[in-house]
């Protein structure tokens, strides 16, 4: 019972963060990135190298973030910007661009599935129990990511236009607020939240070019029923990511892969809102 | 002027010369082409005729699926488990063939009825048909020996026919798909399919079945994808999980975008290149080639919206001088007399009991009561925010209230939708004008009157009937020479006109107006005043007007309805009501705004 809730509660935790990347671009530019899988992807094959450099695992995220910011910059900047006015268009070009990605890491790395080294090794005795210490260093990491978003939102300057941008974009233009700027750095960061996701996630399991898609179903699904809500979000990934677990555990695992999507699917039907506040 | 029936007499001549054409190169093909190019072909086609049904449902109507792979799959997993299992018969072929038809179509249905419900989003139909698309690889997957799992199933006896028979077969079909498919969009109805695309709020308040109308489209194409997938099979002697991911159904997305969406040739030639060039270079250049065709795809989209087909055809258009004979195409015009209805005079046209809307606690209408008589024209007025437009609204859609009763013509709407309130009579038009920006002004006027005259499958009908009072709307301010004008290219007040015709085009015995006659000139406006009037004092309208011009509110009205914080305040004859202190006050604090000398 204690390992069902320790399994819950980190597979919310890594849900979260490899959604909240996703959630970000679409809280702001209002589009959602398809090509955020294809960041997941690069953020595993970054952590890939620092394996083969025999670099300190720890290495791994904050370089994978660093790249995925500066891709992030260029993406932006020449694919996403001329397509702020056409929101599906731009599901499709970011679609495209992942495309690009695997098959650039497939002739780069090859097709074939490979590991990474884990920094965080072994278990540890909780609640009476041995549980994996990565999947729990995930769900801290979960915690601080989600805490130093909402401190960026609310303590400083940029967290203010980005609010404001948020909220009525037209309005914070007319006030003189660069919203380009701001969605020039929220893509970016949100660029860089999902190749610090992917370099994060790659020692639970294994990477290979298409690693991306499944994750990014998930996240885009996740995203569909939380809104623009970081809140909504996490409670999003632990209602639907216990769901999966739970019918992963108790039913089969070909069901437990469906369960998000299908159960997002649903809540959209019944409630357009989902999580979020209507 | 030509009429439509003239331009698609030569269109059809042209359209049969090139149907000719395309099954005489099928014919010829495996006589001429390679064995291994011919082999490819097939498969080519068939994809060709899955990204035709796509941009059908995309490009011209609207609805993004990432899932019309799954109904490929579907049929294709039909022709192979029924092979697999139960061997070779022309009663297992067919009823195979039966059993994947009606499995692909019930989940299109299925689709349909969780995507087009009224209140959801327009992206969640993207969502259900990715979701289809995920749960039919796994319902394979679980599928276990039964469906042969993530290796799929092959090496089952099918069908004796050779490889350049069903090149002929496939090619034929593309050809026919594509060609009926060309029919069906440049109809009446392929008119609907775009003004759904545009505006189908505005659709709604025509009285048109959106939802069935999606939903019989999405049926179709599902059909014919499941046609192709089952071919497939019996073509292929494979069927696998990857038929029917997602990421095939993106690829046809992709494939559409390429090609042009909304011209139906440009993805189906785009689909049988790009997949039988991909054939060939997926020996050699395999990772390159999908990189190619992922880079243009990205600098089609951002670059070039329209696609590659559209842009080729732009280029050519340049080099060649255009033919002679490019007169604007459009239908005449008919008046005709409004339908006779059957109204009680003793029930009045339009009644609200204590209707009130609320968010949370903030009441933005309280306790409206009022009735409205045919040949009665009431003006609402009050300044801005005190719940006129939310009043229309509640009126014309039974989800927007919060409490009280609203009776059309004595029968109650209850929580009906906007288009069965229609059916009861209702008319409404915009505030902001709210038109079909890619149809012509005649498609336009068609379109608005199809829940009286039904639209055509294959054809565009040569007259457009319109009852007299939209006829003098469309005379009056000049819109009947413009009838093969795109109203995108249109004035606001031009628009505005547009719209008052086609709600009067649909023949309402309960006329809701919003500001009609914002943007138009003096002129227009007293014409359309004057035509109001006519309508109640004539035909027996009940119109319902807002207006903030209170000189035309007390020439045209029989009766004023003062509306201030969500209540009313004032409800009598013209003069009682534009003479009171009351209404100077709340309304503007300045006595001349009633258009009286102080």
């Amino acid at each position: 019972m204690i390992d069902l809730f320790l399994d819950i509660v980190t597979t919310a935790g890594i849900l979260y963060v490899v959604a909240v990347g996703l959630l970000v671009v679409f809280g702001v530019l209002k589009i959602i990135n398809f090509a955020h899988g294809g960041f997941l992807t690069i953020g595993g094959y970054a952590a890939l190298i620092t394996t083969e450099l025999h670099l300190s695992p720890w290495v791994a995220p904050p370089l994978a973030l660093v790249v995925g910011i500066v891709l992030g910059m260029v993406v932006e900047r020449l694919i996403v910007r001329p397509l702020y006015s056409r929101p599906l268009d731009a599901i499709l070009a970011t679609w495209g661009l992942s495309i690009v990605v695997v098959q650039l890491i497939t002739i780069g790395f090859g097709r074939g599935t490979q590991f990474v080294m884990s920094p965080l090794q072994g278990a540890v005795p909780l609640l009476g129990t041995s549980y994996s210490l990565y999947r729990l260093a995930m769900l801290a990491t979960a915690l601080i990511i989600g805490a130093a978003i909402a401190a960026i939102l609310q303590g400083t300057r940029l967290g203010l236009t980005a609010r404001a941008v948020i909220m009525n974009e037209t309005l914070a233009q007319s006030l003189g607020i660069n919203s380009a700027l701001v969605r020039f750095v929220t893509f970016s960061v949100g660029a860089g939240l999902a190749t610090m996701a992917g370099a994060l996630i790659t020692p639970l399991l294994s990477i290979d070019p298409l690693m991306g898609v499944p994750w990014l179903l998930n996240a885009f699904m996740l995203v569909m029923v939380s809104g623009t809500s970081l809140v909504s979000l996490a409670l999003a990934s632990l209602v639907l990511g216990g769901a999966q677990v739970v019918v992963s555990t108790y039913g089969n695992p070909i069901l437990g892969a469906l369960t998000i999507v299908v159960l997002a699917a649903l809540l959209l039907r019944v409630r357009p809102a989902g999580f979020a506040r209507a | 002027m030509r009429l439509p029936s003239q331009r698609f007499r030569r269109e059809l001549r042209i359209l049969i010369m090139l149907v000719l054409c395309g099954l005489l190169i099928v014919a010829v093909g495996p006589l001429v082409l390679d064995r291994y190019s011919v082999s490819i072909l097939v498969r080519s086609f068939l994809y060709g005729s899955i990204a035709v049904t796509v941009d059908i449902l995309w490009g011209f109507t609207g609805i993004l699926s990432f899932g019309q792979s799954a109904f490929f799959g579907i049929g294709a997993y039909a022709c192979g488990l029924a092979f697999d299992h139960f061997g070779i018969s022309p009663g297992v072929a067919l009823a195979a063939l039966a059993a994947g038809l009606a499995v692909a179509g019930l989940v299109a249905l299925l689709v349909a009825w969780l995507a087009f419900g009224a209140r959801v989003s327009a992206l969640y139909v993207s969502v259900v048909t990715l979701v289809l698309a995920i749960v039919f690889v796994q319902v394979i997957y679980a599928g276990g020996n039964f469906t042969g799992s993530s290796s799929g199933l092959s090496d089952f006896d099918t069908f004796d026919l050779s490889t350049a028979a069903w090149f002929r077969i496939a090619g034929a079909g593309l050809v026919v798909v594509t060609a009926l498919g060309w029919i069906f969009v440049r109809s009446d109805m392929g008119s609907l399919l775009v003004s759904i695309r545009e505006n189908e709020t505005r659709c709604r308040y025509f009285g048109i079945s959106v939802t069935w109308v999606k939903g019989g489209l999405l049926l179709a194409s599902a059909i014919v994808a499941a046609l192709a997938g089952f071919a497939y099979a019996g073509y292929n002697d494979v069927v696998a999980p990857d038929l029917g991911n997602f990421q095939f159904g993106t690829q046809l997305v992709i494939w559409v975008a390429l090609g042009g969406r909304g011209t139906l040739i440009g993805p189906a030639i785009v689909a049988v290149l790009v997949d039988f060039v991909s054939a060939y270079l997926s020996g050699s250049l395999p990772f390159i080639w999908q990189l190619i065709i992922g880079g243009v795809f990205i600098v089609v989209i951002v670059a070039m919206p329209q696609g590659l087909g559209p842009a080729c055809v732009a280029v050519i258009r340049r080099l060649i001088a255009r033919p002679a004979d490019a007169a604007p195409v459009a239908a005449r015009l008919i008046a005709v007399p409004l339908r006779p209805t059957a109204r009680g005079a003793q029930t009045p046209a339009i009644q609200l009991t204590g209707v009130t809307r609320s968010y949370g606690s903030l009441h933005v209408l309280e306790d409206i009561t009022f009735s409205g008589r045919s040949g009665e024209l009431v003006s609402l007025v009050g300044p801005n925010g005190a719940g006129k437009t939310t009043l229309i609204r509640c009126i014309s859609d039974g989800e927007e209230r919060t409490a009280g009763r609203v009776a059309l013509q004595g029968c109650e709407i209850g929580r009906m939708a906007p288009e069965r309130c229609v059916r009861l009579g209702l008319g409404r038009k915009f505030q902001a004008p709210t038109v079909f920006d890619a149809l012509t002004v005649g498609q336009s006027l068609r379109v608005a009157r199809s829940r009286i005259e039904r639209l055509s499958f294959w054809r565009c009908a040569d007259e457009i009937r319109l009852p007299e009072a939209a006829m003098r709307v469309v005379r009056a301010t000049g819109l009947d020479t413009q009838l093969a004008t795109t109203v995108r290219h249109l004035s606001h007040g031009a628009k505005q006109a547009l719209e008052l015709a086609m709600v009067l085009a649909m023949e309402p015995s309960v006329l809701m107006l919003d500001e009609p006659t914002a943007g138009l000139t003096k002129s227009e406006r007293t014409v359309i005043g004057g035509i109001l009037m006519e309508l109640v004092a004539q035909h027996g309208l009940c119109i319902l007007l807002i207006e903030h011009d209170l000189a035309f509110v007390r020439e045209i009205s029989s009766r004023i309805i003062v509306l201030y914080q969500g209540r009313i305040v004032l409800d009598g004859a013209v003069e009682e009501v534009a003479s009171s202190e009351l209404v100077r006050t709340i309304y503007t604090g300045e006595p001349q705004a009633l258009g009286e000398p102080v």
